[in-house]
């Protein structure tokens, strides 16, 4: 027994560094999925990367250190336009959604994020999500966001440079609100009309799948295969594989 | 009618007696003022910006008593879900400017929702390790979340999330908002006989 005892360490030592391995998704969804720090809707104001707790007011984003979990202490505040949003950290840096834009900012000293660039649309409310290269942004229009007849829509901004986003793709939505991204989905909210599903193995490019009218959407999660989506029915949970092909798991109704 | 202004103004610059094409284009100018002020609401405001309906926003206030207020209770229904954090295996849904179920998502085909932590002006929540980090109105408040069961509300931070003073629309009129009643938590579309103050 004594002689195999080493072969059976280094099987298990083996077989340990494969699971490890094996357990990294692919790699794509790597927004925020951090174990410790979990993750937030795309509709979100606060935000946790590291040590750091971000939070949108209306008018500013403030920074606080969460070295200390039970005491957050601000860091810094910095002021931008009326009618900030929406936060999304991803990687190295940070997405805020604006009533008139997007804000980028570099985010490699979290304390201190670096405003980049902004990129401008027309006024309106829009969550936004980043995946690989491309930003994913739904900009509504409606009462509380923009007065006028312009249609919604859903951009893709090409942020390679996130100093130098460009604007590659945009089409027509009815009335988007939140989105969750994964691999080669995007899902997009549309409120009372329900949950769309695009395809976006070309990133740049979603093509339209279908849409859930029966699943009234405000927010999504998508993390793995996992989908987590909350409307004015509840909250209704999903497994979903790399055909179209979604499997329902589970919902907590509004009663 | 483009004929008499054409008249109107070749007799102006050829005479500037009166004739009968004058007469005929002030008759119509007269007509016309006649039509469109006929038209004007009753509103004896010049400076309505839009027509008032009869309906307008009134802030909901709190004192900042009530706004302190913050209780752990057991599990309550969603009524109007809003937010979500997903922290393994919990995940944290916001009940809209109401406050926080925690749902045990360890098994997501079976989720279980086991306790509620009621904050006033809730909106949005962030999870670390053993803290959940809220939004109460203006302050920004820290629970202690190592048992989900019994969240503990351990730091509140004030002033740390501005609050508007006006309702979340456009094109709306509304009461203004009077400090002296409290902090607003929120506004609700009421019937008003007199158009309100507040406008935007």
């Amino acid at each position: 027994m004594k002689k195999f005892a080493p072969f059976i360490f280094f099987g298990l030592v083996i077989l340990g560094l494969l699971l490890i391995l094996n357990s990294c998704d692919d790699g794509r969804n790597d927004s925020a999925s951090n174990p410790q720090t979990g993750a937030g809707g795309s509709m979100a104001r606060f935000a946790i990367t590291g040590n750091t707790l971000y939070i949108v007011s209306k008018q500013a984003l403030e920074v606080y250190d969460i070295g200390d979990g039970g005491n957050p202490v601000k860091t810094v505040q910095k002021d931008m336009g009326v009618g900030i949003e929406t936060i999304f950290p991803y990687r190295d840096n940070l997405y805020v959604g604006a009533m008139d834009g997007m804000y980028i900012y570099d985010n490699s000293t979290p304390r201190d994020p670096k405003l980049l660039t902004k990129y401008q649309h027309i006024q309106s409310c829009d969550p936004v999500v980043v995946q690989g290269k491309y930003a994913y942004v739904t900009l509504r229009s409606g009462v509380a966001c923009r007065l006028g007849n312009t249609p919604s829509s859903l951009d893709v901004v090409d942020v390679t440079n996130p100093a130098q986003p460009q604007m590659v793709h945009t089409q027509r939505m009815t009335s988007p609100y939140g989105l969750g991204i994964s691999g080669n989905k995007l899902f997009v909210c549309e409120g009372a009309l329900g949950l769309t599903l695009f395809d976006i193995t070309d990133p740049a490019v979603p093509v339209f799948k279908q849409t859930f009218a029966e699943l009234p959407a405000y927010d999504v999660i998508a993390r793995g295969k996992h989908l987590i989506v909350t409307g004015e029915k509840g909250l209704f949970q999903f497994r979903y594989d790399d055909a179209d092909k979604i499997e329902f798991l589970s919902k907590i109704p509004v009663l | 009618m483009r004929a008499t202004i054409l008249c109107n103004i070749v007799s102006k610059v050829e005479t500037a007696k009166p004739n009968r094409c004058a007469m005929k284009n002030l008759f119509q100018l007269f007509l016309l003022l006649a039509i469109v002020t006929s038209c004007v609401t009753d509103s004896s405001d010049p400076y309505e910006r839009f027509p008032f309906d009869g309906t307008g926003y009134r802030p909901i206030y709190k004192t900042a008593e009530e706004m302190a207020k913050i209780e752990v209770i057991g599990a309550q229904p969603l009524a109007k879900p809003g937010k979500i954090y997903v922290l393994e295996p919990y995940l944290f849904i916001n009940e809209s400017g109401q406050g926080i179920h925690i749902v045990d998502n360890s098994d997501p085909k079976n989720p279980k929702n086991i306790s509620f932590i009621s904050t006033i002006g809730n909106y949005d929540m962030a999870a670390k390790g053993t803290f959940l980090y809220a939004d109460n109105l203006t302050n920004l408040v820290v629970f202690d979340i190592s048992n989900p069961k019994a969240p503990r509300l351990t730091k509140t931070v004030p002033n740390a999330i501005p609050v508007n003073n006006y309702p979340p629309f456009d094109g709306v009129y509304f009461e203004c908002v009077e400090s002296k009643k409290g902090i607003v938590t929120g506004w609700e579309k009421v019937p008003m006989s007199e158009r309100p103050n507040c406008s935007r």
